[in-house]
């Protein structure tokens, strides 16, 4: 990681979509993103969820980063994180309840996200605001991205459907098929499932872009 | 680590936690009368949508699978016109919300499922119209879950039984139950009644 001032924020932003993306090649918290990721609906709401309490902490901790105590910095770290977590739970709860009915209970989780806080520990901590926020925003899309290609891949696989938000509270359900072609996809083991061949999938066109930028530079 | 930097430390960590105390009280003391205004409404939402004619309810509380529920006695013009439950059923994965409207009979009219954690795709049928439907216009004896083809009794979601027995034999069953026994034997209406 490199942590000199005139990094490249662009270069910042796209390491969290692509080369480091959280999901497909850090491994990291892939515990929410089996549990909500049954619906296109639901993956999307809660990679939206991610991303701000991602950019609101790195934020945070970059500006508090010169007054925290070494010794101390993860207590501290806890604290922005679930402290953002429940500001972000009390919002919805007040401003869109429909919303907040639904993935409620997965908001909660964020504050057990293993990646939030490597970004805080890794990153946040030892840069300046901007680097921070555009690093958190990256992290935050690359999330995003990986649940809407699970949920949208698990839904239209195992209901035949796809569950669109068209707004902060309403939705409208495509039916494709109405028969559910594979159900085992939208159940826990077709998280596993859709997890790892998406992986895979992200992985080969990784390979394969590498290779060719390898080959062209020589 | 010397003592100085035990206090050093220490007062950094108090510091920071006094001040996300502070922050979040103050959204907590913004957010929450929002938070109660709107669940009030739902509430409201659901019962006009469950007793549409009625024009006016008394809110009781009672109690299923220890859990804390809800009744109403609908009225119109000051007279009862219906009740609607709230009621707890035990599904396969999860405690199933449900609102129970019944005439003043107390035949069903109307269920709503509010909550639950079923199995995506098979259990979460209960949703369904085409299954909340079946439920309408069964009495007491009536609430029976067959796996036969039936309209004379609750006909189970293929390959969710367990959920739709759920809803029928123990959330809607034990709800109008409570109402029989409280609202028509007992006429005290006001006692926190156990229901097991």
């Amino acid at each position: 990681m490199s942590t000199s001032s005139n990094t490249n924020l662009k270069e910042l932003f796209l390491n969290g979509i692509v080369k480091e993306n959280t999901i497909f090649k850090l491994a990291l918290s892939l515990c929410p993103s089996i549990a909500v990721t049954n619906s296109l609906k639901n993956g999307i709401y809660m990679g939206l969820a991610v991303m701000f309490v991602q950019v609101m902490v790195n934020i945070t901790i970059s500006l508090m980063r010169k007054i925290i105590q070494a010794k101390v910095r993860l207590p501290i770290f806890m604290l922005v994180i679930s402290g953002w977590v429940t500001v972000t739970q009390l919002l919805m709860a007040a401003f869109v309840p429909d919303v907040y009915a639904k993935v409620g209970l997965y908001i909660a989780l964020i504050v057990a996200f293993a990646s939030i806080l490597a970004r805080a520990e890794m990153f946040a901590s030892k840069n300046s605001i901007l680097p921070s926020m555009a690093d958190g925003l990256g992290m935050g899309i690359g999330f995003l991205f990986a649940l809407t290609t699970i949920s949208f891949f698990r839904e239209l696989v195992g209901k035949g459907s796809l569950t669109v938000p068209t707004g902060l509270a309403s939705q409208h359900v495509f039916t494709f098929i109405n028969t559910k072609p594979l159900l085992i996809m939208i159940l826990p083991a077709g998280g596993f499932l859709a997890v790892g061949i998406l992986m895979a999938f992200f992985n080969w066109i990784n390979a394969r872009y590498a290779a060719k930028a390898a080959h062209g530079s020589h | 680590m010397t003592g100085k930097d035990i206090v050093k430390v220490t007062l950094n960590l108090v510091i920071v936690y006094l001040i996300g105390g502070f922050i979040l009280a103050f959204v907590y003391a913004n957010a929450s009368p929002r938070v109660f205004r709107n669940n009030e409404e739902a509430e409201k939402k659901a019962l006009k949508e469950l007793v549409p004619d009625a024009d006016a309810n008394e809110k009781h509380d009672w109690t299923i699978h220890d859990k804390h529920a809800k009744y109403f006695i609908m009225k119109k013009g000051g007279d009862t016109i219906g009740y609607v439950i709230q009621s707890f059923g035990k599904g396969y994965s999860s405690y199933i919300n449900t609102f129970i409207a019944t005439d003043k009979d107390f035949v069903v009219q109307k269920i709503n499922i509010l909550g639950h954690g079923e199995t995506p795709g098979l259990g979460d049928e209960i949703e369904l119209d085409y299954f909340k439907d079946r439920l309408k216009g069964k009495d007491i004896d009536h609430l029976k879950v067959l796996k036969t083809e039936t309209t004379e009794y609750v006909e189970a979601i293929s390959g969710a039984t367990i959920s739709s027995r759920a809803v029928t034999e123990d959330a809607v069953k034990n709800g109008v139950a409570f109402l029989i026994k409280t609202v028509k034997e007992g006429g005290n209406t006001d006692v926190n009644q156990q229901q097991h």
